[in-house]
């Protein structure tokens, strides 16, 4: 589903040149959850992001359905981030002015799904329901605790169906019950809805719900 | 989904603080440009009426009407050449009324022409104000350097000369009270500025306009304000936005991570402009119509519908731009720094 080959990536700050990724190369499949553990600092954000389109690599290759996203335009890369990825970081980032059902409408818009208005209805519906966060369908998140934010950010994130969810610390900022839920909750949704999932965490107690592990260390896989 | 409506709508306060300061600044611009376009025509209308055309003075003048006077061999030659050339002339006066009181007016006479009076010997025609102030058809007029009356004939609607009625005397009466043969002015309608006339200085209506002195100063300082109130509105947009973007550069990055295109964004933040300016200008439009239709008589106040409109829509440009500039920021948000930056 999503391949890496031996992806570098060197920030410059002023005169200094740092490597933070040394030649990474790995497989994400469709079905399984890729749990990327590792210290804080390592290069799992700037592998995430990378793998997602969200910056480039300085030197390799990342393919996604067999196209090198590397060489890709932008306009290219934002139209795959859209219809077939799915993001959920360590805050939900939802949009204040918008309610529960909105935020969900409002990813439909961008993947430019072409759903009729009330089979978005009744999807809406279904994924609130899978969150578990049905009856917050007309809350602002201003309203909501920190679980039903990451609730509602994770139902964001697959609404669109995507083909890949990435996930930067999804529990990062809740309690330990709170986390097993979220993590449950996508465990379940990759399973069920056949996504590839690439999830950075550096609680070690996540890990149980990963198929694959892969850890890092000082921008190199060990 | 309309995005941009549904934050207006949550943020009610918010917008409506920036639309009803577009609606003051909007609404005081039309005003001041209703009483810019009173004051001129309380100022100048004798002229402004005038068709488009060229007005002559004589050289030594040097652009100061009451200066001027033109040779009647001059005149004569132009009246050969030009069938519509009028020749004539303005003098601030005053005129006793029949209980002795004195009223300033504008004194003016001209060779036959159906652009100005034709008045008698002895009659006099008045602005439309003098008889607001109680003056009648029939009245006799007195003037301290004329022997003989002059008799109220008609009125006539808003013919002002510096902020004074016009009053038509005939050419002879006119002769005996300032003493005078010549003629200060020679008015040609329809003619070009190419069309000269030896030792004559010629001046477009507008042009002359300026050569009164009160009316440029009033009317550059009016237009002056007006261009300010443009100027800071379009400001108060681009501030306006401005603020609110950089409070949501973390919301923006975290909408172009899920694939929100800039132009989106742009989109989002025109439609708020257009929405709050247009309701804005809609309130205001309103209200200086309403000030137009009540506004005392007195007041020199002339807004007509086109000007309103021309203004709204200097104000949807401005607001436009301001808003733009201000959205360039948009244009930069990383998707990543915001993500990194925690919690919006
Ligand atoms: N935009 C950037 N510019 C320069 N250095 C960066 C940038 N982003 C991350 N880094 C550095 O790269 C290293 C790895 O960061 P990151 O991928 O966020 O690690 P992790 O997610 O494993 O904690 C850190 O040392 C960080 O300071
Ligand atoms: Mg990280």
């Amino acid at each position: 589903m999503l391949t890496m080959d031996n992806v570098r990536k060197t920030y410059v700050v002023g005169d200094v040149k740092e490597e933070i990724l040394k030649g990474i190369s790995m497989s994400l499949h469709e079905g399984e959850i890729t749990a990327l553990v590792g210290p804080s600092g390592s290069g799992k954000s700037t592998l995430l992001t990378i793998a997602a389109g969200l910056q480039r690599a300085s030197d390799g290759h990342v393919l996604f359905e067999g196209e090198n996203m590397t060489t890709m335009r932008p306009e290219q890369v934002r139209n795959i981030r859209a219809s077939k990825f799915g993001f959920v970081f360590q805050f939900a980032h939802l949009v204040p002015f918008l309610t529960v059902e909105e935020q969900l409408i409002l990813m439909l818009d961008v993947s430019a799904s072409k759903m009729k208005k009330n089979e978005t209805k009744q999807e809406i519906n279904k994924v609130l329901q899978l969150v578990g966060i049905e009856h917050r369908k007309d809350a602002y998140p201003s309203s909501l605790s920190g679980g039903e934010k990451q609730r509602v950010a994770i139902a964001r994130a697959i609404i669109h169906k995507p083909k890949v969810l990435f996930a930067d610390e999804p529990t990062a900022s809740l309690d330990s019950k709170k986390s097993n839920e979220v993590m449950s909750l996508i465990r379940d949704l990759t399973k069920t809805l056949k996504m590839t999932t690439l999830i950075v965490t550096h609680d070690e107690d996540m890990l149980r719900y990963a198929d694959h592990i892969i850890k890092m260390s000082d921008g190199k896989i060990l | 989904m309309n995005i941009a409506l549904k934050e207006i709508v949550k943020n009610k306060v918010r917008f409506s603080i920036l639309g009803s300061i577009i609606l003051l600044v909007s609404l005081l611009t039309f005003i001041i440009s209703g009483l810019a376009n009173g004051l001129s025509q309380d100022n100048a209308s004798l002229i402004k009426d005038l068709p488009s055309g060229q007005l002559y003075m004589n050289k030594e003048a040097e652009g100061t009407y009451n200066l001027s006077r033109i040779d009647p061999d001059i005149q004569e030659k132009i009246n050969s050449q030009q069938k519509e050339a009028v020749a004539f002339s303005i003098q601030m006066g005053f005129l006793n009324d029949e209980s002795g009181k004195q009223r300033s007016v504008a004194f003016v006479t001209s060779t036959e022409s159906k652009l100005f009076q034709k008045v008698k010997p002895g009659e006099i025609v008045l602005d439309r104000s003098l008889e607001e102030e109680g003056i009648k058809v029939g009245d006799t007029l007195t003037h301290d350097q004329f022997s003989g009356k002059l008799v109220v004939k008609s009125f006539v609607d808003q013919k002002k000369f510096s902020h004074a009625p016009v009053a038509y005397i005939s050419m002879e009466n006119y002769k005996e009270i300032y003493r005078t043969e010549d003629m200060q002015l020679v008015f040609v309608p329809t003619a070009e500025s190419s069309l000269l006339f030896k030792d004559l200085q010629s001046f477009s209506n507008r042009d002359f306009l300026k050569t009164i002195p009160s009316y440029s100063a009033e009317q550059t300082s009016l237009n002056m304000i007006i261009w300010f109130l443009v100027v800071i509105s379009g400001m108060l947009f681009g501030i306006f936005f401005y603020m609110m973007n950089v409070q949501k550069i973390g919301l923006f990055g975290i909408l172009k991570a899920i694939g929100l295109k800039t132009s989106d964004l742009f989109k989002m933040m025109w439609t708020q402009m257009l929405f709050i300016t247009l309701s804005a200008l809609a309130l205001s439009i309103t209200f200086s119509q309403l000030f137009t239709s009540l506004a005392p008589k007195d007041i020199p106040f002339i807004l007509t519908i086109e000007t309103t409109l021309q203004l709204a829509a200097v104000f949807l440009i401005i607001g436009f731009i301001g808003a733009t500039l201000s959205g360039i920021q948009m244009k930069r948000v990383e998707p990543l720094q915001a993500i990194q930056q925690g919690e919006v």
